[in-house]
């Protein structure tokens, strides 16, 4: 939450609590400005930010970036250290996530459509999941976050203003790493994954290219651009993502170590997690 | 800083670029002069507005017909009506997990839908579209609930703008006591009652409908809709809704093509 004023000392718990009444104070009268800070422009109907402590911390990257190992990495150290923790990610609404599945695999969906049943998958945790966890002083570790969504969209030809509008009542994070990768070792790490390329990963449904690798690399350095765009806006933390798993783990403790007041950032994955750390 | 990510004139003049928005729907307010603009596609789209029980869908059947029985080309599409996000919404309102965002969203989802595989290409292939709702039922509705405006007409900024936007506005009284003398029970999320305005559903459905009459009204002007007197009789308002289209659509384009004369 930097954009507030108060840079960070310690938990944030208290954080969004004071910055609130800070602003307020400042302005004189609107509330309404000071709520709408802590979302991208618009305020979130019906939420009370001053109750929401905890912390939002955003993992972006495009597919074969290594987000998802980071994710259960940071989450066994975050709860070695004594933080509850929750998660978030794409397609893991109660509300839409089947149905987005099912809409996928039939491959019978309009890109317009698509966007607004990602939106809703999106505000739907939201406001069930993430909210209710910083309501309980968690923190939120979010496995890709709208940016990913806006990224995919706008090289679909979706405006990015009208994306940026859609997204407006998205909270902001306190913390949001981009693990960048090139789309060359992304496909590597995805085929060593998976040993096949799945059909939206490769932006098949764009025409990029017949060849599946051509259309991968094309595709995905289309959506690189993209999150290049909106690195400086959102203040991404660029992570080397083609470092060794242990080095960029130990990058993402150190900025969450200082934001959150941890004193030592030492962390040893438990036999559950030792395959990860390689 | 707040107006981060916002939509501005800007953005929208760009939107009418795209291939998928032949017009923009105005930002809020819905300023930008939209009924004046050209429309790109040889189609016409005719829609009706207003609360429940104010007669719209009365008149735009009756409209219908008259042009049905004519032989013209026309497609008759309604709000909410997409098979698509149909189970989710009908889920997501049995187990009451709605809130005014996801509610908003998925409607608009249902919509990008009927616009992306109907509305667009029947407009784009010369039919006359009739919609019973459209845009501003959920300006009105999801704005009664708490949704910004702003950020609503830029989610709808993909939608076509209507030829003629009737709306129908009765006392609300008449058109409440339509309703609930028609209806067993109303339902949860039509009676407003995620709202808590009133424990008593009827109560709540009467205050949710004057707010949303109330959002019609913001928008008679800047969205420049025919206000249509809910009162009048039947046939008396049908006369008029007809004269009206007829004298802002040209019908001719519609007509059924005239068969070569029977040779004699």
């Amino acid at each position: 939450m930097k954009r507030g004023g108060s840079h960070h000392a310690g938990r944030s718990g208290a954080k969004r609590a004071k910055r609130v009444a800070a602003s307020s104070s400042a302005d004189g009268s609107g509330s309404a400005a000071a709520l709408a800070a802590h979302f991208h422009g618009i305020p979130l109907p019906g939420v009370k930010t001053e109750e929401l402590g905890g912390s939002l911390i955003v993992v972006e990257g495009t597919d074969g970036s290594g987000r998802s190992t980071q994710i259960s990495l940071l989450t066994e150290w975050l709860e070695s250290e004594g933080f509850a923790v929750q998660t978030m990610g794409l397609r893991r609404s109660f509300l839409v996530a089947k149905d987005i599945d099912t809409l996928l695999e039939e491959n019978a969906i309009t890109r317009m459509t698509l966007t607004l049943m990602y939106a809703t998958d999106f505000f739907d945790q939201l406001e069930h999941r993430i909210l209710p966890a910083l309501h309980s002083d968690f923190i939120v570790l979010a496995d890709r976050y709208f940016y990913t969504l806006i990224a995919r969209a706008a090289v679909r030809g979706i405006e990015r203003g009208y994306l940026h509008g859609l997204y407006a009542m998205a909270l902001r994070p306190d913390l949001t790493f981009w693990l960048d990768v090139s789309p060359e070792a992304a496909f590597e790490r995805e085929f060593r994954k998976s040993h096949a390329i799945s059909y939206w990963e490769s932006g098949r449904d764009m025409s990029l290219s017949n060849d599946l690798f051509q259309s991968f690399i094309r595709y995905q350095a289309r959506v690189r651009k993209e999150f290049r765009g909106f690195s400086a806006r959102h203040s991404f933390i660029e992570v080397n993502g083609e470092n060794s798993i242990p080095s960029v783990n130990l990058q993402l403790r150190k900025r969450i170590a200082a934001h959150l007041g941890i004193p030592r950032t030492r962390y040893r994955p438990s036999a559950a997690l030792a395959h990860l750390w390689r | 800083m707040a107006n981060d990510g916002m939509p501005n004139t800007q953005t929208l003049r760009a939107a009418t670029r795209t291939a998928r928005a032949p017009r923009a729907m105005g930002s809020s307010g819905g300023v930008g002069g939209f009924a004046e603009a050209r429309r790109k596609y040889p189609g016409a789209l005719v829609v009706v507005e207003g609360i429940d029980g104010s007669g719209k869908s009365t008149q735009l059947y009756l409209l219908k017909r008259w042009l049905e029985i004519g032989g013209y080309r026309i497609h008759f599409t309604e709000w909410n009506s997409s098979p698509l996000v149909k189970s989710t919404t009908k889920r997501g309102k049995q187990r009451r997990l709605l809130t005014p965002t996801t509610f908003s969203l998925l409607h608009a989802a249902d919509f990008a839908d009927r616009c992306e595989r109907q509305i667009l290409p029947l407009l784009h292939g010369g039919y006359l579209v009739l919609a019973d709702r459209y845009v501003y039922t959920a300006f009105a509705r999801d704005v009664a609930r708490g949704c910004s405006s702003v950020w609503l007409r830029n989610l709808y900024r993909f939608a076509p703008v209507p030829d003629i936007t009737f709306y129908f506005r009765a006392p609300l009284d008449v058109a409440v006591d339509r309703i609930i003398a028609g209806r067993p029970r109303l339902k949860f999320y039509e009676a407003g009652m995620d709202l808590n305005l009133s424990l008593d559903r009827a109560e709540s459905f009467r205050m949710f409908q004057a707010r949303i009459q109330e959002q019609y009204d913001t928008m008679v002007e800047s969205d420049k809709f025919v206000v249509m007197d809910g009162t009048m009789t039947v046939n008396r308002l049908q006369k008029l809704m007809r004269e009206i289209v007829q004298k802002r659509v040209d019908l001719g384009r519609f007509a059924p093509k005239r068969q070569a004369e029977a040779p004699v």
